[in-house]
């Protein structure tokens, strides 16, 4: 959901997942969602800052923080930002005990994954 | 020129739209300016934080009221 910064000066923090094809992929994508629902910040879309979708690369460059979740050590989010010099904190869903193509993403981990990274978050 | 203010009609949102007007009377640029307040077009337009302004369907800025001179040096091609 779009934000107006009417009457409030509190930074809006952007969140943008891989949703690659690998289980990784799935497990970012679904963590972030769940980090979305726990108010941790709002999801919006890599694939159109990786396009250089004018609204979003604006977005990404006055949000209060990016957060940006890759599935593997391709780490492909982090190049699109990298790329446009826009601030990101990075983390990669294989830095949490998931082995690219091999680990089952269940509920379980997806609930475990968002756990461990709005603690992560919390601490940055 | 396409002018447009995408924001939903808070105070900042007006702000910027009379920045845009004023900046607009600077110059000898033929513009029109153009309210967005629906919500899902400006989400279409990838627009995360409003107040945002956009030149001839080019989001420019976003989440910010930006000044007369930001705007002038916009349309004169400065961003």
């Amino acid at each position: 959901m779009t934000e107006c910064c009417c009457g409030s000066d509190v930074p809006v923090k952007l969140m943008y997942a891989c949703s690659g094809a690998a289980n990784t992929g799935y497990l970012a994508d679904n963590a972030t969602r769940r980090l979305a629902k726990l108010g941790i910040g709002k999801m919006t879309c890599l694939a159109a800052v990786g396009a250089s979708l004018s609204g979003f690369v604006e977005s990404a460059k006055a949000a209060g923080g990016n957060l940006v979740f890759d599935g593997c050590s391709v780490a492909c989010g982090k190049k699109i930002f990298e790329n446009l010099g826009i601030p990101y904190n990075h983390f990669v869903m294989t830095d949490y005990g998931v082995e690219k193509g091999k680990t089952e993403i269940t509920p379980e981990l997806i609930a475990k994954t968002s756990f461990a990274l709005a603690e992560k978050i919390a601490d940055e | 020129m396409k002018i447009q203010i995408l924001g939903t009609g808070c105070p900042k949102c007006r702000q910027i739209e009379a920045n845009a007007r004023e900046a607009l009377a600077g110059t000898s640029l033929e513009a029109s300016v153009e309210k967005v307040t629906d919500l899902d077009e400006i989400m279409n337009m990838g627009v995360m934080m409003t107040p945002a302004l956009a030149v001839d369907g080019v989001v420019k800025s976003a989440g910010k009221v930006l000044s007369k001179d930001e705007i002038v040096n916009i349309l004169q091609g400065g961003k």
